[in-house]
């Protein structure tokens, strides 16, 4: 049997695949053929707010993805975190696998099967796509984490939010408790980023990690803002002003929360109430 | 620092680790759960260098683990939105803690 491996190519109408001209005796019009997939190509989706990575990174990534293509049960892989925000400051390689279902054995094995072929710290987190259409609605950190990612296939980012009282305390509990224990500085600095990231989604604001980043610098200074970043030791007057502004900015997230869900629930108790008016 | 002021910096230290760390367990969100864990992980490395700052007698243990167990309790019971579930995992956490800085006594 003729056999020949060809690229799928972009026509103006259709995508198509041309039959080698030396074959041309071989398969002739009207010859019944078989098309097989061989190998997907791989292709880098990016979010709005990256607009081009290194050349190095792409082949990185693109490494990765053609990697994972092999593991039936992913389907799409998103790169996420410093990796992509940060020129060489990055700590790791944050991946997102999205699975159909439930999977908890995939993240040891995407793990091993990465560092087989890619000597880079790995950091693989897995969830399933009805997971994450529920963080994404009610996580600001989440939300956060996919403002910025390149993945293999196309990823319908939801925008809806929910305001989860509960699972914004949890993330309230650390810059709660800095408030009277001292810690390293840079924890500080994470603790002033996930505050900062709460509150711009609770006020529906436009969210990237510089922007945040900016944020931090007009409220607390360029010069405190990097020896936090650097963890560098702080002195007391510097830990007091910062005590303030977190205890503040709890607060203003505490209103918010509470003032969010009453009105929530306000909304729901009026949908309720229409359906059964109906 | 007096001997009783650290032994109390270090079971407020612990306490409040081990609540993140118990958080962690109880929770339902999946991704959280090791971030969680890490900020608790970071409390307890800052306790580890309150427990080196003295030499802890038997007794100096039998306190540390008593008011440990107390305060921990507090802990939990001030944070509402941690699942019910918290309060059975008291004893194995203090005990596990306590083990990791060899302050573990029957």
């Amino acid at each position: 049997m003729v056999s020949f491996k060809k690229q799928v190519s972009k026509g103006s109408r259709f995508n198509q695949i041309y039959v080698p001209k030396e074959l041309a005796s071989k398969i002739e019009v009207g010859d019944e053929v078989e098309v097989r997939l061989l190998k997907k190509a791989v292709s880098l989706n990016y979010s709005y707010s990256i607009h081009k990575i290194s050349p190095f990174k792409e082949r990185i990534i693109k490494n990765i993805f053609s990697i994972l293509q092999s593991i039936k049960s992913i389907t799409n892989v998103c790169v996420v975190g410093s990796f992509l925000t940060k020129k060489i400051m990055y700590r790791d390689v944050d991946i997102v696998v999205i699975t159909k279902e439930k999977n908890k054995g995939i993240e040891q094995k995407v793990y091993k099967r990465l560092l087989e072929d890619i000597e880079l710290n790995f950091h693989v987190i897995s969830l399933s796509k009805q997971e994450l259409d529920k963080l994404l609605s009610i996580c600001p950190l989440t939300r956060m984490m996919f403002q910025t990612y390149i993945s293999n296939t196309p990823l319908d980012v939801k925008k809806n939010k929910r305001i989860d009282k509960k699972h914004i305390q949890f993330l309230l509990m650390m810059p709660i408790d800095l408030l009277t224990i001292t810690l390293e500085s840079r924890v500080f600095y994470d603790a002033l980023r996930r505050l900062i990231t709460i509150d711009v989604f609770l006020e529906n604001k436009p969210m990237t990690t510089p922007k945040i980043h900016a944020q931090i610098e007009h409220i607390i200074g360029e010069r405190t803002t990097k020896l936090l970043q650097e963890n560098k030791l702080i002195d007391e007057a510097i830990l007091k002003k910062l005590r303030i502004i977190m205890r503040k900015k709890i607060n203003s997230i505490r209103k918010d929360i509470t003032h969010g869900e009453s009105k929530d629930s306000k909304s729901t108790n009026k949908t309720n109430g229409d359906s059964t008016a109906t | 620092m007096g001997k009783v002021k650290t032994l109390n910096q270090l079971t407020k230290l612990m306490a409040i680790a081990l609540r993140h760390r118990i958080g962690a367990r109880v929770n339902e969100n999946e991704l959280y759960v090791e971030k969680y864990a890490r900020d608790a992980e970071i409390i307890m490395n800052e306790a580890e260098k309150v427990v080196e700052q003295f030499n802890w007698s038997r007794k100096d243990k039998q306190i540390i683990k008593n008011k440990l167990t107390k305060k921990l309790y507090q802990e939990l019971k001030k944070k509402e939105f941690i699942h019910e579930d918290k309060f059975g995992l008291i004893d194995q956490e203090v005990k596990q803690a306590l083990l990791e800085f060899g302050l573990w006594v029957e």
